[in-house]
């Protein structure tokens, strides 16, 4: 289900972003970072749906928060003349190996959980 | 409870696919920019970049400034030798023009007079020499004649005027063409100076006058007189 929900988006999504309209270079950084933090969120929320503790109003605000967070940040390092995108980009990044390495052992454990019971229904079978 | 669940399920999945579409709708956004951008482009550049080309411009552009000038001062001393040249040329010139006027080379105008002389058909007379000719032609240059000719034919440096003597007639020969009476000789200066030194008591014309032929003196204020005719060789002289 989830991920059908997450294909249909991701449809939708490229089918608009190939025809929306270009965007100047200077705002390009901003929405560069911003991509990152909303990754960052989408990951998160697949992992909190794996572990069944999913809850929306914290998936939509860290998903809105995080990607302006982000971007407010890049800003202000650009008038201090400090790279703070590179601070965002690597929480948002260091989180998102979390989240992977979270959502790859669930599945993992699935696969060879189900891999074992069908061990065990052959050899059930074989000793009947 | 079990509907509960499935409509939290639900929401949660329009919510994860909601994300996903703005996600991934920034995504290619942000693809079709950094496509699209040219990022050689000067408006595109970061900082650190801008200032390596904005210092490699500005040292191209001494470079350029420095060759600039050197070029410029090259040129200047060309149109100055360019400028000395041009006068020297314009001074050979009108030099030139010059000698090839008084020489004879070109036709030249100018006032002047002419001189007509007409002999008597009388046999008795004494016809017309060339020693006539040369005493007017002599008095003509000491008046300060710039240029002189005998039926069209240019008196130059070298001209001759001579008579040819024949067993039946005389004639007279300028410039190795015979020419015929009448004779009209044009002489371009001053017309005062050149008719007084004409006329006077015993001048030449009085004494042709005297003889009986007919001399006629003109004044003329736009004069022509042709070129000499034939080539100027030189043979011997070095």
């Amino acid at each position: 289900m989830i991920g059908i929900a997450i294909l249909i988006g991701c449809l939708f999504g490229a089918i608009l972003g190939m025809n929306a309209p270009m965007i100047s270079y200077t705002y390009s950084s901003y929405l560069a970072i911003a991509v990152i933090a909303a990754l960052d969120s989408v990951f998160g929320g697949i992992t909190s749906v794996i572990r069944k503790n999913f809850d929306l109003k914290i998936f939509i605000t860290g998903f809105f928060g995080n990607a302006i967070l982000s971007i407010l940040l890049t800003i202000l390092g650009q008038k201090l003349n400090v790279d703070i995108y590179l601070a965002a980009i690597v929480v948002f990044v260091g989180r998102m190996f979390t989240n992977l390495a979270i959502i790859r052992r669930y599945y993992v454990d699935k696969w060879s959980e189900r891999l074992k019971e069908k061990n065990k229904s052959q050899t059930e079978e074989i000793q009947k | 409870m079990k509907t509960n669940l499935k409509r939290g399920k639900v929401t949660m999945a329009i919510a994860i696919s909601i994300a996903c579409f703005a996600l991934v709708l920034v995504m290619f956004m942000q693809f079709k920019i950094v496509n699209q951008t040219d990022i050689t482009a000067i408006e595109n550049m970061r900082e650190a970049e801008l200032r390596t080309e904005l210092a490699n411009w500005k040292a191209k552009y001494e470079e350029t400034e420095t060759k600039y000038q050197e070029t410029s001062e090259k040129i200047e001393e060309y149109q100055q030798t360019k400028q000395s040249n041009e006068e020297t040329e314009k001074l050979v010139d009108t030099e030139l023009d010059q000698v090839n006027m008084t020489l004879g080379k070109t036709d030249v105008e100018g006032e002047g007079i002419e001189i007509i002389l007409r002999e008597t058909e009388d046999e008795d007379i004494s016809k017309i020499k060339a020693g006539n000719l040369l005493v007017i032609v002599n008095a003509l240059k000491s008046a300060g004649a710039e240029a002189i000719s005998i039926n069209e034919e240019r008196i130059i440096n070298m001209s001759d005027v001579v008579t040819i003597n024949n067993t039946f007639n005389d004639f007279i020969k300028v410039n190795g063409q015979r020419i015929l009476a009448p004779y009209v000789i044009q002489a371009i200066g001053n017309q005062t100076y050149l008719e007084s030194a004409l006329l006077g008591n015993g001048g030449c014309v009085d004494e042709l006058k005297k003889l009986g032929h007919d001399v006629s003196i003109n004044k003329i204020n736009r004069l022509k007189i042709m070129k000499y005719k034939d080539e100027i060789k030189t043979k011997y002289m070095e």
